[in-house]
């Protein structure tokens, strides 16, 4: 601390003292949001905690408090085991895959290329399309009998996939689908990013001999590190929280096998009428999510390299 | 009206930019490169479901259930871009839904820089565990936590001003204000600018609210042009909340105004796309205003030394 | 900077957009009552019930009628919500699969009272609708719409595979030889489409096949499944010989693609509702439902009818509530909107008015077999808060089956332990 002598010196008072200190300032800083997403963000997951130790049929206000028992329930339920397991499975090769090929488009829109601006909008633009019409186009591209995939994949003697209509395929599907819809998202973060790699770094490492790849390795990825952890903290929030895509297209199916666990939350508490026991099932995935983030920020603590 | 607020808007809180490029770069421009070769076919996978978009918003009804898919309409129906303005009240709906996110746009950048800042600079007390409390109101699905908030949105509609309540479009701008998604992303971004920059302003006795708006914001253009473009898409695009919480046409966002054509069982594609397109362009506006900033590089704004 | 004042004015805006607003709502005191409508109807059908909506004001100064389109996917999550957080609609279009659990909401008005007035003419609506309005001795709502499953087939692909069209009299057997030949891998030409996702889709078509057998869902005091029984097993079995067997079906696993296929010629008969038919531009014909040879349950289909309930904000607006439903669904606006819309009739009254059907005939053949067809809904589903369970573990069955997946028996012997549970309260 530059100023900790003089302060010494003069013995303020301790609201001064408080009034300069970081503690007061960080928590000034901190404040608006605090009580913004308190009340809006974590007042509702604390009520969804109270839910969860009730049994509730989502429409009737006497909701008797049942203690843990839906938390006995979930523990010897095979369809939600059987639910966590898609999500584990479907984050697991979505997030990677995603930040992968955002990586790879946003280097390669990263320069000065005449019209660059076009191709940043295309970018944008798949973020802007809505869900249903990526679902839509998807359902058709991957239909068994009529699908492009499929006449594309047999004319290199490919036989038929069933793909949305076959259990051990669908998933995958919807990873595919995913990842195009955030593809757009990962590009433009890493393209915010990216304009943090100085380039005369760059041109420095090229002076030296480094081949580009070599520099990318070296250069450009640690600089990207933040925004890498960023996006895998992100997609793995969302992937854990898939919902939209399988309710647009095969509703859980075929046989349960895109049954993520928020579309067994919506089953249980839109379908089933088990809005007490859905909020259980929330609850555990909420933890899921917090251990997850927990690790990956710790993670990153190694790999992310920050300038402070 | 309001669409001429939301450029001021943006044009206030950036300073105008200088040109993008050196001369230099631009001689090199004359020739084509070769990276368009890799560009042109990536964004045409990236655009078809924009292509595909646009083609069924000029199809008929009919053509809009065809197989083999219509690739392009024998007649486009131009109509249906007038239809769908006023099969609804298009302009409503988009005026309701350019209020909601500009408001939301602004305050989101302001507050989340703020509090994004403290978490990447200030070390204070319990800054972790708040951190980590603020990250965990993105981790519920809605499905769940949608009933409380509608209760509280409801008590602050009763007991403390009659706009923020249900079925008012405070009801959908407050809940809103800040998001954890944004603190977080600026946190990440704050905490690669080199510290070297602020300490000499420090030393100079600048404040640290001075530091970030003087120093950091600036040189967070891309960041925070990235961070407005998406606030503005998700809040474009948000739907179970206005569904739940709006229950007049008056207040209607463009997402829950669109389901106007879709019915139980037949959806009128045609002009349900023709909407969308519509609804699509106020986000390449402020996307085509953002980017200019996307690009002004760092490095490239004196901090090479 | 300017921006404070930005917002300022981006505030004052809200503000007038907020009073502009704020017309409709609670009920006053002085003068007009204001009622809520939340429905789902769009386009042509929500053109004729703005149409009626208008003539009752007209009649009724003292009433305003609001109405809202809520997009019928979501109305559960926006209408519960609303319910649980005290801000109900006066009346609400809920599918008729809902009426066990909204049975259970205190602020929902019982009609039992209400349809016991002559002038509703209760038994004028078909028994299906009325079982389906009918929660244990409560009448929860009253019938909205109507509609049931028959065979729409396309008539150029049956006479160039020189097989005669689907006859009021066919059998299953028929209906499966005539898919047989309708198929061609060659060309992609499937003989029937079934839906195959994980839903009530898919467990209707079934459960009209199941009651043609002479099945039954449940047992009489709905206990136990019975399902699971010789009439079960003719049912699956016939879904497993088409499907896996001659693979005549096209199993639409997202239930999006069937129109759109059969409009491209590539499917030849379907079982589906009325809902469809304005959707098809094949040369189509409808006939009624297939029976199994030697069942004497005959050609029975499904319908799912769904309701209008009320839901109680004060007597005031109860009582314009009830006014103003009742009037909505006499015999007169039933007829007004049927011809509007081509949706089938609610009241046996108006579907037996020959001027009526012949009418709407017109403007959308094939619409009165699906009227007459309504005289074939003989059973309806059970009326209990553990539907959605059995009908997931049916959905389960019956997709695995015709993924080849499970053998007809153990599937039924699989979904009947889980509704068995389900119905034990597990």
């Amino acid at each position: 601390m530059t100023t900790a002598s003089s302060t010494y010196q003069r013995r303020p008072t301790v609201a001064r003292r408080l009034a300069r200190s970081e503690h007061a300032v960080g928590w000034a800083f901190v404040t608006p949001v605090t009580v913004l997403i308190g009340i809006f963000g974590l007042l509702p997951i604390g009520w969804s905690l109270l839910l969860s130790f009730q049994k509730s049929d989502l429409l009737t206000p006497e909701t008797p408090w049942v203690g843990l028992s839906n938390y006995h329930k979930l523990m010897h339920d095979s369809a939600f085991a059987t639910s966590v397991q898609h999500t584990v499975v479907y984050t697991v090769i979505f997030v990677p895959a995603t930040m992968l090929v955002g990586m790879l488009i946003a280097v390669a829109l990263n320069r000065k290329v005449r019209g660059i601006s076009i191709y940043r909008t295309a970018a944008y633009v798949t973020m802007a399309v809505s869900t249903i019409n990526e679902a839509i186009i998807f359902m058709w591209l991957f239909e068994p009998s009529f699908g492009v995939v499929n006449s594309a994949l047999a004319k290199v003697g490919i036989p038929q996939q069933l793909w949305l209509s076959s259990t051990s395929e669908a998933l995958y599907v919807i990873v595919i689908m995913t990842v195009w819809g955030w593809t757009g998202f990962a590009v433009v973060i890493y393209l915010a990013a990216l304009q943090g790699v100085p380039q005369d770094l760059l041109d420095a490492a090229a002076i030296d001999g480094a081949k580009p790849l070599k520099a990318f390795r070296t250069i450009t990825l640690p600089l990207l590190s933040p925004a890498s952890l960023f996006l895998a903290i992100w997609l793995s929030i969302n992937a854990l929280q898939l919902f939209d895509e399988v309710y647009l297209s095969t509703r859980g199916g075929p046989l349960g096998s895109t049954t993520v666990v928020v579309y067994y939350v919506y089953e249980q508490a839109f379908q089933e009428f088990n809005a007490g026991y859905a909020a259980a099932l929330a609850y555990v995935l909420f933890m899921v999510i917090l251990i997850a983030t927990f690790i990956q920020f710790r993670v990153g603590r190694r790999f992310v390299h920050y300038n402070r | 009206m309001t669409t001429g607020t939301e450029t001021a808007a943006l044009g206030a809180s950036v300073p105008s930019a200088p040109g993008l490029e050196p001369e230099d770069t631009r001689r090199r421009l004359r020739r084509p490169s070769p990276w368009h070769l890799v560009l042109i076919p990536v964004s045409a996978l990236l655009l078809v479901p924009l292509v595909w978009m646009l083609v069924t918003s000029l199809e008929t009804t009919t053509e809009t259930h065809q197989f083999p898919p219509v690739l392009w309409p024998h007649h486009p129906q131009w109509h249906n871009y007038s239809q769908a303005v006023h099969a609804a009240p298009f302009f409503r709906f988009m005026l309701n839904s350019t209020f909601v996110d500009v408001v939301t746009d602004v305050t989101n950048l302001d507050i989340c820089s703020i509090a994004g800042y403290a978490f990447a600079r200030l070390r204070f007390f319990g800054s972790g565990l708040l951190f980590g409390l603020l990250m965990a109101s993105l981790m519920v699905p809605f499905q769940v936590t949608m009933f409380p908030e509608f209760l509280i949105v409801k008590w602050f509609g009763v007991h403390v001003w009659t706009q923020l309540g249900i079925d008012h479009l405070g009801a959908l701008v407050v809940p809103n204000l800040a998001t954890a998604l944004g603190v977080f992303f600026l946190r990440q971004f704050f905490l690669t600018i080199p510290v070297e920059l602020e300490e000499a302003a420090r030393i100079d006795g600048t404040s640290r609210l001075g530091v970030l708006f003087k120093i950091v914001m600036p040189l967070s253009l891309p960041a925070l042009s990235t961070l407005a473009a998406l606030t503005f898409l998700d809040s474009w695009n948000s739907f179970l909340w206005p569904l739940i919480v709006v229950t007049s046409e008056n207040h209607m966002t463009l997402p829950v105004g669109l389901t106007t054509f879709q019915g139980a069982h037949d959806t009128q594609w045609g002009l349900l796309m023709a909407a969308n397109t519509l609804s699509l362009l106020p986000m390449l506006v402020v996307f085509f205003a953002a980017q200019r900033y996307f690009v002004r590089s760092v490095a490239s704004t004196g901090l090479k030394g | 900077m300017a921006r404070p004042r930005v917002v300022a004015v981006l505030a004052a805006g809200a503000l007038s957009l907020g009073l502009a607003g704020c017309g409709g709502g609670s009920g006053s005191s002085s003068g007009a009552t204001s009622i809520t409508v939340w429905n789902g109807w769009v386009d042509q059908e929500g053109k004729a019930f703005a149409g009626l909506v208008q003539a009752y004001e007209k009649s009724h100064p003292d009433v305003n009628v609001n109405v809202l389109q809520v997009n019928q996917d979501y109305a559960l999550q926006k209408v519960s919500t609303a319910v649980r957080g005290g801000s109900p609609p006066d009346i609400s279009y809920l599918y008729g699969s809902w009426a066990p659990n909204i049975a259970t909401v205190p602020s929902l008005v019982d009609l039992t009272s209400t349809v016991k007035k002559p002038s509703v003419k209760w038994s004028d609506f078909y028994p299906g609708e009325r079982k389906v309005a009918t929660v244990g001795t409560k009448v929860v709502g009253i019938p909205a719409l109507v509609d049931n499953l028959a065979i729409v087939y396309n008539k150029k692909l049956f006479a160039k595979a020189g097989v005669s069209p689907p006859s009021a009299g066919w059998t299953w057997d028929d209906f499966r030889a005539a898919a047989k030949k309708l198929t061609d891998p060659g060309t992609k030409q499937f003989g029937w489409s079934m839906p195959a996702n994980d839903s009530e889709d898919t467990v209707w078509h079934w459960e009209a096949m199941l009651w043609e057998a002479g099945g039954q869902i449940l047992n009489a005091d709905n206990t136990k499944a019975a399902f699971d029984s010789p009439q079960g097993l003719q049912a699956m079995t016939m879904l497993r010989d088409m499907a896996v067997t001659d693979k005549s079906v096209y199993l639409d696993t997202t239930n999006s693609k069937y129109a759109d296929l059969f409009n491209a010629g590539k499917i030849a008969m379907l079982i589906t509702g009325p809902w469809d038919l304005s959707g098809f531009h094949v040369d189509d014909g409808v006939q009624i439902m297939p029976s199994f040879a030697g069942s004497s349950a005959g050609h029975q289909t499904i319908a799912g009818p769904d309701n209008w309930v009320v839901f109680d904000n004060g007597t005031a607006r109860r009582t314009a509530a009830l006014d103003f439903l009742t009037w909505l669904t006499a015999p007169a606006q039933v007829k007004t909107f049927s011809l509007e819309t081509g949706d089938l009739p609610t009241r046996a009254s108006v579907a037996q008015n020959a001027k009526v059907t012949q009418q709407m005939n017109a403007k959308l053949p094939g619409v009165k077999t699906f009227i007459d067809n309504l005289s074939n809904v003989k059973n309806a589903r059970p009326q209990i808060p553990e539907y959605p369970k059995i009908s997931l573990a049916l959905s389960n069955a019956i997709v695995a089956v015709m993924l080849g997946k499970l053998d007809p028996q153990a599937a039924l012997d699989q979904a009947a332990a889980a509704t068995n549970a389900a119905l034990a309260g597990d």
